[in-house]
């Protein structure tokens, strides 16, 4: 290994070696190095193959400035080396590489740039038709960076973080700390984020006269980490900044953050989201590549690189090299390095004038060729440099196109130096792309030929070399001045700070001259120059390109950069940016200020796919039958928020699901059907006004079925409503509508001021579906209610009792053609009248029956579902549901009335038919026989002649009917009874066409006895049951810890867990962070429009909404204008609800935990957005927002202490979320005996 | 893109726990029911009537100027607010001619 001695500046640990694999040879590297210092170190010098010309390229920079240095590490492609940390074990190969990178197949491809002039891909091929993709295919597999590897599975943990700043900063060096420490010292909160893992910028590994100048910096930077408001992130790049001050980034974790665990694998990054008032920018400077012929060999490298290289990881650069640079750092570098014993055999400055003399003096003492107005030429050698050409610079033209003469070794104005390091740069251009980002305009500058900032977006301010300048005082008084600015905007009296600072900076030096050079003399030459002269390494952009991009007339940056693809690679801006500018001035003959910069774009810093895609939690809900549902062999699918049985056997057509319906009694879990609350003086006119019926009908113990449509009369949702008292309804909604339901009635009133209140209580009760002919046989043994057709007809609703005492609402419906009850009961007592039912029916042999069966069912008997027989062109009179209108109604002002009344005469529309599709064979002959024919899917088109006239929505076999029928929506014309129909779908490649005949939409039972009176079903397989007492009624909670309970208590039907196994020692729990499900504690909603003097429970309801008081056991959270909640905190048994109808029990309708230990904050902080931690806020307070995208009332009790409720059916896998992303703070399932101990220290 | 609402309830939040009510266009336009007498209010021609309703319902101008809209802050407080803002830049508008503030219209659900 070529490495130097050590110094003080480096960060590699020596005595800890690190064995990892390049290409399958076995290397070695130490701790604290990254890939790309390791690979150096070890002697390797070409690291990939370029994007199309398959040239070798090395290390250029240790930024991740672009895609030389680009690796794939442990099968994963487009990895920074130059930026990754070193790990035991890593494989590293190299990208874009037929065999070995030193001799790479392609290699030829080099040699063929004449038959790839810009934009060759947009011009050529396209010629016969054929060609393009024949040629892409081609072109595919030759260009390209890294292979992803689909076996290679993805190995990193992905975390997210949400924090909240007053003042963030972007960049940790000079500037970003001071003005992090003015911001900080004000007691501001302050967010720091760094790219690389340490402080300092590139005073970390500058060293002058012998002096490192970290020690400038160390001691502000020891300052900062100790203010507690100021949060620190190292190793965690900006990737852009959004709208209103959003930052987003990752980090990479185990590299010094303040909460890292130091366990992190190498794939380990967390996205994090940073919300500021106020930003700013100090990302310093970047070097501008010299451009010339042969400038991207391996060898060849960035003056921060070989001095990195050198000082921060005690690597030898090369032996014997040349430089070529354009300011004073070049200078400072060439010294240091030649103090460290390297060759360096000659200094060509590309400046005449302007040189800091004491660099030049000391350069020359220490007998280095030093050259004024000198730089590279060309550089020879392909895997390994051999000899760098140097000329001088003419004085004549605008920039650095001019020639020199002959290429004679060493003579007058040239120079050939054999050398395996060139360390070159035309000079520093600031480092824009956050600031771009933002919305920051920029202009050219004469000054310091760099893109000036021109315009900052609000709340955003710039410091340090990103202004350029270069003067350590300068910089850390602009990072004070912009720290002050920042502190101003979020509202801090600084006025005199700022007044004091301001004058100071200005007898500062100013921001540094820059150098006009882009390109190095230009020999002359037999091929055309700037053939290999690469203004963009990553998509291999030449001069020639950019000069071919121009003769095609894309003269200017922004065009030029799409046509020639420069700054379209992984380095965005940072090689070509400015370069790109100036080429396309010098070639076009234009001024560099009449052009403007490109803009960059986020991400500024690519981070991965999977960082981004983040954690991915699976949350979705699930009703109180879930578990014995999957016992009983459920196949579950998403519908909505919810996931739900589709089908209980293999059999994906579901006979005997269906069979058991039509003929025996089964049971369906249909608790995510809507179901709503809804009271006060103006509830019948909200009804009145999204309901298309005449909803005064309705009346208690009688269901009442209607629609809802949109203001364009299509049908939306449908459900029942049940008069539950005088000013007071209970309603159903379809389950895809509940969500939305709440929502929609207020928006359809919102400007009359109408006084009425809604609870959505869709997760507070679970339904389920008691169908079939022995249904009510099944009922009536757990129910003492009369359930006779007179007592309890169809569509009736009924209040009953069943098993032990367990209320339930009973509504008697037949969606699926079938005598059929549903029963509506609380969520956490839906399993134990489930275990009642299954119990009861067990003698008829009583069988589940999934969504698919129920399709099945209500297909048969015409009854539409929403979104599958009805789309955006179909209103409620196309479906044939036009008797739900009541059009005399004018005054309701019923949503959709207008565009029915409109359409109502209209011919041609879309109409619902049923279909009953033909057999050619004939008939099979009724009964279980199936028909041969092709059964159209659904979708399949209906087509009259050639043009498209509708489509199929549902297609089955109904073994009931001993046929194939369908639903289809048809036009008008085609709608007639007995007419044949042509029905075509794609299979793959073929068409299948098949053919139908238009019938009535009812093919069960279409006259609704089976509903109405109760058919004579199968006979029970014994006799009467013997009449036992119904076992003890239970509730449950939404939520099961996968911990074992060591104590437990029964209280009120609950099974509570007071200790788990793992709580046995309760001060740890604290110290980190437990879970605590409260799930089984009374919670109440409380409603009014004068909700001030509602007083629940003797109490006064906080005055504005987000307050909350807590008294006598009880905690009220003020929700809004109208609404409060009271949550049972304390000990013993909890109150019982008022009577009023503003109180509604909302126990069942919440998932309610809570978060408990030093560590809660660091779990929220990975689990929202929500500012829950707002210094100066009055605890405890209510926010309302989503955590992990799920709704919810979370109450901030205090740093250690925070309550969340959301609804019931996320609680499984919200719960499990959130312990998955808490697990690193610590987190963990804990029992009530936690928060009951929490809230005894409170109040004593 | 993103960018920030001020709830009248919850205070500034994020867009993403928004959902967009349309341009504020005033109330619903009678519907006129040939023979209830209402068509007086709108004019005597059912049709004009029906035009009005339609303009009312279908047509957005999107103009790239402050206008007032509604939201409802579905995954927070659940209430429905106007505020002003000018969609050319996404940020919140200073009122144009009208009352300072969003107000509430209306209460949460509980679940």
């Amino acid at each position: 290994m070529s490495r130097l001695p050590p110094s003080s500046t480096e960060r590699i640990d020596r005595s800890r070696t690190v064995g990892f694999r390049w290409c399958g040879r076995a290397l070695e590297g130490f701790e604290g190095d990254t890939v790309a210092s390791a690979l150096w170190g070890a002697g390797i010098r070409t690291f990939s193959r370029s994007f199309e010309y398959h040239r070798p390229r090395g290390l250029y920079d240790l930024e991740g400035e672009g895609s030389s240095q680009l690796v794939s590490i442990d099968g994963v492609p487009n990895q920074s080396a130059g930026t990754t940390p070193l790990r035991e074990g890593m494989e590293v190969g190299a990208q874009n590489v037929r065999g070995d990178p030193r001799f790479d197949v392609f290699g030829l491809l080099d040699r063929l740039d004449r038959f790839m002039p810009a934009g060759f891909y947009y011009r050529l091929f396209h010629r016969p038709a054929w060609a393009a993709r024949f040629f892409q295919e081609r072109m595919r597999g030759l260009a390209g960076l890294g292979v992803l590897r689909l076996d290679v599975p993805d190995r990193g943990a992905r975390a997210e973080r949400y924090l909240h700043a007053d003042v963030a900063v972007v960049g940790g060096g000079p500037a970003g700390i001071s003005a992090a420490l003015e911001a900080g010292r004000l007691g501001l909160r302050v967010c720091l984020f760094e790219r690389r893992p340490w402080l300092g910028g590139h005073l970390d590994w500058r060293v002058r006269d012998g002096r490192p100048l970290a020690g400038e910096v160390s001691a502000l930077a020891g300052e900062l980490e100790r203010i507690k408001s100021v949060r620190v992130f190292r190793h965690a790049p900006v990737t852009g900044i959004w709208g209103e001050n959003l930052l987003t980034g990752f980090q990479c974790p185990g590299t010094g953050s303040r909460t890292d665990s130091g366990t992190a694998a190498a794939f380990d990054e967390t996205h994090w989201e940073c919300r500021a008032r106020a930003v700013v920018v100090a990302t310093g400077s970047i070097e501008r590549p010299l451009v010339f012929e042969h400038n991207d060999r391996p060898g060849l490298m960035q003056v921060d690189t070989a001095i990195r290289l050198a000082r921060t990881y005690g690597v030898r650069p090369g032996t014997a090299a040349a430089f070529s640079v354009g300011d004073d750092l070049g200078l400072e570098a060439a010294l240091d390095l030649a103090s460290l014993g390297v060759d360096v055999r000659v200094v060509a400055d590309a400046r005449r004038e302007g040189h800091d003399q004491a660099l030049v003096a000391a350069l020359v003492g220490a007998g280095i060729d030093f050259r004024r107005g000198w730089a590279a030429s060309r550089v020879r050698g392909r895997s390994r440099m051999s000899r760098v050409e140097l000329a001088a610079r003419t004085t004549t033209g605008s920039g650095s196109g001019a020639t020199v003469g002959s290429a004679a070794g060493g003579a007058g104005d040239s120079l050939r130096v054999a050398c395996d390091l060139l360390v070159a740069s035309a000079g520093r251009q600031p480092d824009i792309g956050v600031l771009s980002c933002a919305g920051a305009r920029f202009r050219h500058g004469e000054h310091t030929r760099t893109f000036e900032l021109e315009r900052l977006p609000p709340d955003v301010f710039a410091a340090g070399g990103v202004l350029r300048l270069t003067d350590l005082e300068a910089l850390t008084s602009s990072g004070r001045i912009a720290g002050l600015e920042a502190a101003a905007a979020c509202g801090a009296d600084v006025a005199g700070a700022l007044a004091r600072e301001r004058p100071r900076l200005a007898d500062l030096p100013g921001p540094a001259r820059g150098s006009s050079i882009v390109r190095g003399p230009v020999a002359e030459r037999r091929l055309a120059p700037g053939r290999k002269a690469f203004l963009d390494f990553d998509e291999d952009g030449t001069w020639k390109n950019a000069a071919q991009s121009a003769a095609y007339a894309f003269d200017v940056p922004e065009l030029a950069k799409r046509f020639g693809n420069f700054g379209l690679g992984p380095g965005q801006y940072r090689v070509p940016g400015q370069n790109l500018a100036m080429a396309m001035a010098e070639i076009a003959g234009r001024p560099v200020g009449s052009f403007a910069a490109t803009t960059v774009r986020p991400p500024v810093i690519p981070p991965s796919l999977a960082t981004l895609a983040g954690p991915n939690h699976d949350i979705h809900k699930r009703t109180p039958l879930h578990d014995d549902q999957a016992l009983r062999g459920a196949v579950f699918r998403r519908a909505g928020p919810w996931l739900r049985a589709r089908y209980f056997s293999a059999d994906r057509e579901c006979l005997e699901e269906i069979r058991n319906v039509r003929e025996n009694v089964g049971l369906l879990d249909s608790s995510p059907l809507g179901k709503f609350r809804i009271w006060g003086p103006d509830a019948l006119r909200a009804l009145q006004r999204v309901y298309v019926s005449d909803m005064t009908r309705t009346r208690p113990g009688r269901c009442t079925y209607s629609a809802m449509c949109n203001d364009t009369g299509n049908i939306i949702d449908d459900g029942v409503v049940v008069r539950t008292g005088e000013d007071e309804f209970y309603f159903t909604t379809s389950s895809n509508r509940a969500g939305a339901t709440v929502e929609w009635l207020r928006f359809h009133t919102r400007y009359d001021g109408w006084d009425y209140n809604l609870v959505n209580l869709t997760d507070a009760f679970a339904s389920i579906n008691l169908a079939g002919p022995n249904a009510r046989g099944v009922l009536e043994k757990i129910t003492d209610a009369e359930l006779s057709d007179e007592a309890f007809p169809y569509l009736g609703c009924r209040e009953i009792e069943v098993g032990d005492g367990v209320a339930a609402r009973c509504l008697r419906l037949g969606f699926v053609g079938e005598l059929s009850y549903e029963l509506h009961v609380r969520a956490s007592h839906a399993r134990y009248v489930w275990d009642l039912l299954w119990e009861a029916g067990a003698e008829y042999g009583i069988r589940p029956f999934g969504l698919e069966a129920q399709n099945c069912l209500r297909a048969e008997k015409g009854h539409v579902i929403i979104g599958t027989e009805s789309e955006q062109r179909v209103t409620l009179l196309d479906i044939g549901m036009g008797w739900l209108w009541d059009r005399e109604d004018t005054a309701s002002g019923k949503v959709g009335a207008a565009a029915l009344r409109y359409c109502e005469g209209q011919s041609g529309r879309l109409k619902l038919v049923g279909l009953r599709v033909d057999d050619p064979a004939g008939d099979a002959g009724g009964g279980t026989a199936r028909n041969v024919a092709h059964r159209p899917a659904d979708g399949a088109l209906v087509v009259d002649g050639d043009r498209i006239a509708g489509f199929v929505c549902t297609t089955r076999h109904s073994e009931t009917l001993g046929w194939q029928y369908g639903l289809a929506l048809v036009e008008e014309r085609l709608a007639e009874r007995g007419r044949s129909l042509d029905l075509y779908e794609s299979l793959g490649r073929r068409t299948v066409r098949s053919t139908a005949t238009v019938v009535p939409p009812h093919f069960h039972d279409p006259k609704g006895q089976r509903l109405r009176i109760a058919p004579e079903g199968r006979p029970r397989r014994s006799g009467e049951a013997p009449s036992q007492p119904a076992p003890a009624a239970h509730r449950r909670s939404p939520v099961r810890f996968d911990a074992a309970p060591a104590r437990t208590e029964h209280r009120a039907g609950w099974n509570v867990v007071l200790d788990y196994e793992s709580d046995r020692a309760p001060t740890d729990v604290m110290r980190q962070a437990g879970l605590v499900d409260l799930s089984h504690r009374a919670r109440w909603d409380v409603q009014n429009r004068d909700i001030g003097t509602v007083r629940p429970f003797g109490l006064d309801v906080p005055a504005r909404p987000g307050e909350v008081a807590v008294r006598d056991g009880l905690m009220i959270n003020r929700m809004n204008g109208t609404q409060a909640s009271v949550w049972h905190v304390g000990p013993g048994a909890a109150p019982a609800m008022p009577d009023g109808p503003h109180y509604t029990d909302t126990t069942d309708s919440h998932c309610w935990l809570a978060l408990l230990g030093d560590a809660v904050p660091e779990v929220l902080e990975s689990v929202t957005g929500l500012d829950l931690f707002e210094p100066g806020r009055a605890r405890p307070f209510l926010t309302q927002g989503p955590v992990l995208h799920v709704p919810c009332q979370i109450v901030t009790w205090r740093a250690d202490a925070v309550l969340l409720a959301f609804s019931r059916g996320y609680g499984q896998t919200l719960v499990e979320a959130l312990l998955e992303s808490g697990r690193h703070a610590g987190l963990r399932p804990a029992g009530e005996r936690v928060f009951t101990d929490w809230i005894h220290a409170l109040e004593g | 893109m993103t960018f920030r609402l001020t709830c009248p309830v919850c205070g500034k939040r994020d867009v993403y726990e928004f959902t967009y009510g349309g341009p504020e266009r005033g109330p619903r336009p009678a519907e006129a029911d040939p023979g209830s007498g209402l068509e007086a209010a709108v004019g005597s021609d059912p049709a004009v009537a029906a035009e009005a309703h339609f303009r009312w319902a279908q047509f957005r101008m999107n103009r790239p100027e402050p206008q007032e809209e509604w939201w409802h802050h579905g995954a927070g407080c659940g209430v429905w607010f106007s505020t002003w803002r000018d969609p050319a830049t996404n940020r919140e508008a200073p009122p144009g001619g009208a009352e300072a503030g969003g107000h509430e219209a209306g209460g949460r659900d509980s679940s």
